[in-house]
């Protein structure tokens, strides 16, 4: 009961604070730019599409603007959910606002798991609308419908809420600046992984791979965004990349290994759990 | 803007039983690395009485009110409030506090405040919603409950940090640095409504550096410097242990100063007049001066056998006053004189 009254009250703060209605007014902003965007290239495709049939230029326009679109929303909610949480309790604890709070009948457990389920309900709430609108607005331009939009929606989901929940962890250790280098720092390492990863598969550099899947146990929130963009792309564009052996850098080319799922399931999870210890256990 | 001291209803069954002593700690310790902050911290605070903890900045005061509220976890010892294990959660829903630097939730409203603890206490919605005026009322927020706290004043925000503390009428309210941020009229503000929470039952621990706060309010009180308590007792038995009686006679000498002592400790000697004869260990007025001889008593009631002493040896008697030392005067002897 109590972590519902701290989710609720961690919500409150979101809308007085404003975040939300800045989130919103941002997130149009970026929406109405896509739409306009693609669909100005979308309309000027067959200057670009050369000997491709009407419906291989339908696909390989809507994959490549789909994906695009869907990465830099990853990228959005993975900024939001290390902004929402980096100062979440280090913060509380530095201002003092904490020691009325804790010195209630709530366990510190009940207070950090409130904060986690406010944030990833905001964080769900934020993927789920934008990359809904998002794939929509796709479908509605290009008459492209990407072959799993729920699958892909839940793990970029996932991905953000790795990052949210390294974040919350990170906040009960450390303290709110030195979390924002960590988090930051791990953010842009697992991107750079993934890249190496890729980069290593065309290659078929043995090292690479295991730089990138390493990174990727530690932080896999880039590799859960490859595994999400693999049910966005269109059954023609894999067949091309398959062919030529090319493709976008950014994007996964095979569907999510079942342990890497899993993995990125019981990551936040652990992290979670670890969050409450430590943070039980801290001095305040 | 003033507080409202009626005294309120306590909810039924929350009392804790007048036996029980409402906070007790045994043996507490807490160590930060090297450094030893509390030191075998034993402490027994009553029900129903206002409490006051002294100590300078660093004597481990804080420490001693967060290990009580589970902010904090001991090296060693043991602390009960109500009976229960400090910390506990059943502990802390007997249990009000106000933080020393008061820092609270500023996006929220006085109100929000309120209701975000009062949910946090476990009150119903139907107590929420009847206290929340209530409270803000008795401690002079009428009026200003819908404004946002970052618009708040210091001692605003000190008031609400109040009413938060005894919003769900705890059996024990921790108050660290209560009246720091108010003026003069605030303070008195705060002094009485400590006295009506002890009116109703509540006991109070007031952790506090105000000397003269604590010496109006509280019935007991400990002395804590370095992490022990160098002193501790009622409030009378603390100042009445240092007291001092000032004779002031027409002039002194050895053999008066000798009988003296024998009754207690001279402090000092300070001749008031000029015209002092000469007279080798004797003093001795040529006018109307005087002398005062200031002696350190641990009993007040021996005023009338010094003042016989000075009779009978010839000597006129001009003043025989007791002097109670200030708390202040007595804390500044003990953290100073390094007691602890």
């Amino acid at each position: 009961m109590n972590t519902l009254t701290v989710a609720r009250f961690t919500l409150q703060e979101a809308i007085s604070r404003r975040l939300i209605l800045a989130g919103a007014i941002l997130s149009l902003a970026f929406l109405g730019l896509f739409v306009l965007g693609f669909a100005l290239i979308y309309h000027n495709s067959s200057e670009l599409s050369g000997p491709l049939s009407d419906e291989q230029s339908r696909a390989m326009f809507g994959t490549i603007m789909s994906v695009m679109g869907l990465y830099a929303i990853n990228f959005l909610a993975g900024f939001l959910a290390l902004f929402l949480s980096v100062g979440a309790i280090s913060s509380e604890i530095d201002s003092g606002a904490l020691h009325a709070v804790l010195a209630r009948p709530l366990r510190r457990a009940e207070f950090i798991l409130g904060r986690w389920l406010a944030y990833a309900g905001l964080i769900g709430l934020y993927v789920g609308l934008m990359a809904g609108s998002l794939l929509l607005a796709a479908w509605l331009i290009s008459d492209y419908a990407v072959p799993d939009p729920v699958r892909a929606t839940l793990l970029m989901m996932l991905a953000a809420i790795v990052l949210l929940t390294v974040s919350l962890f990170g906040s009960t250790v450390l303290s709110t600046l030195a979390n924002g280098v960590v988090v930051f720092s791990l953010f842009g390492l697992a991107w750079l992984a993934g890249i190496i990863e890729v980069i290593g598969g065309a290659l078929s550099n043995q090292a690479m791979l295991n730089i990138g899947t390493a990174v990727s146990l530690l932080v896999p929130s880039d590799a859960i965004w490859r595994g999400a963009s693999y049910y966005v792309l269109s059954p023609l564009y894999l067949a091309g990349v398959s062919a030529n052996h090319e493709g976008i850098a950014i994007v996964g080319h095979s569907p999510p290994a079942t342990a890497m799922v899993i993995w990125s399931v019981l990551y936040p999870l652990t992290l979670l759990g670890a969050a409450v210890l430590t943070f039980g256990r801290r001095d305040l | 803007m003033s507080l409202n001291l009626s005294a309120e209803p306590r909810a039924a069954g929350v009392a804790a039983p007048a036996t029980v002593p409402a906070i007790e700690t045994r043996g507490l310790r807490k160590v930060y690395g090297r450094t030893t902050v509390l030191h075998d911290l034993t402490l027994t605070v009553e029900p129903g009485e206002v409490f006051g903890f002294l100590g300078p900045n660093g004597a481990g005061k804080t420490t001693t009110v967060k290990i009580l509220l589970g902010l904090v976890r001991a090296t060693a010892g043991e602390a009960r409030i109500c009976g229960l294990p400090a910390g506990d959660l059943a502990a802390r829903r007997r249990v009000g506090y106000l933080p020393e630097n008061f820092r609270f939730h500023d996006w929220l409203t006085g109100a929000g405040l309120l209701e975000f603890h009062g949910r946090l206490a476990g009150l119903s919605e139907e107590e929420r919603r009847a206290r929340i005026p209530q409270v803000i009322r008795r401690v002079g927020l009428a009026g200003r409950g819908d404004a946002r706290i970052r618009t708040y004043s210091k001692g605003m925000t000190q008031r609400i940090g109040l009413a938060q503390a005894i919003f769900h009428r705890p059996d024990l309210v921790l108050l660290d640095e209560p009246t720091s941020a108010l003026d003069p009229v605030g303070r008195h503000e705060v002094r009485d409504l400590i006295r009506s929470l002890r009116d109703e039952g509540i006991t109070v621990f007031l952790n506090s550096h105000l000397l003269s706060e604590v010496e109006l309010v509280c019935d007991r009180a400990a002395i804590i410097d370095r992490g022990r308590v160098v002193r501790s007792g009622r409030l009378g038995e603390l100042l009445g242990a240092t007291s001092q009686l000032r004779v002031t006679i027409d002039r002194v000498n050895d053999d008066l100063l000798a009988a003296l002592k024998r009754h207690a400790e001279v402090l000092a000697v300070e001749v008031i007049d000029a015209g002092i004869e000469p007279g080798g260990a004797s003093r001795t007025l040529a006018g109307n001066g005087s002398v005062t001889v200031t002696l350190a008593v641990d009993d007040p009631e021996i005023a009338p056998l010094v003042a016989e002493t000075v009779m009978r040896r010839g000597h006129r008697l001009h003043g025989l006053v007791p002097v109670h030392r200030s708390l202040e005067e007595v804390f500044m002897d003990l953290v100073e004189g390094g007691e602890g």
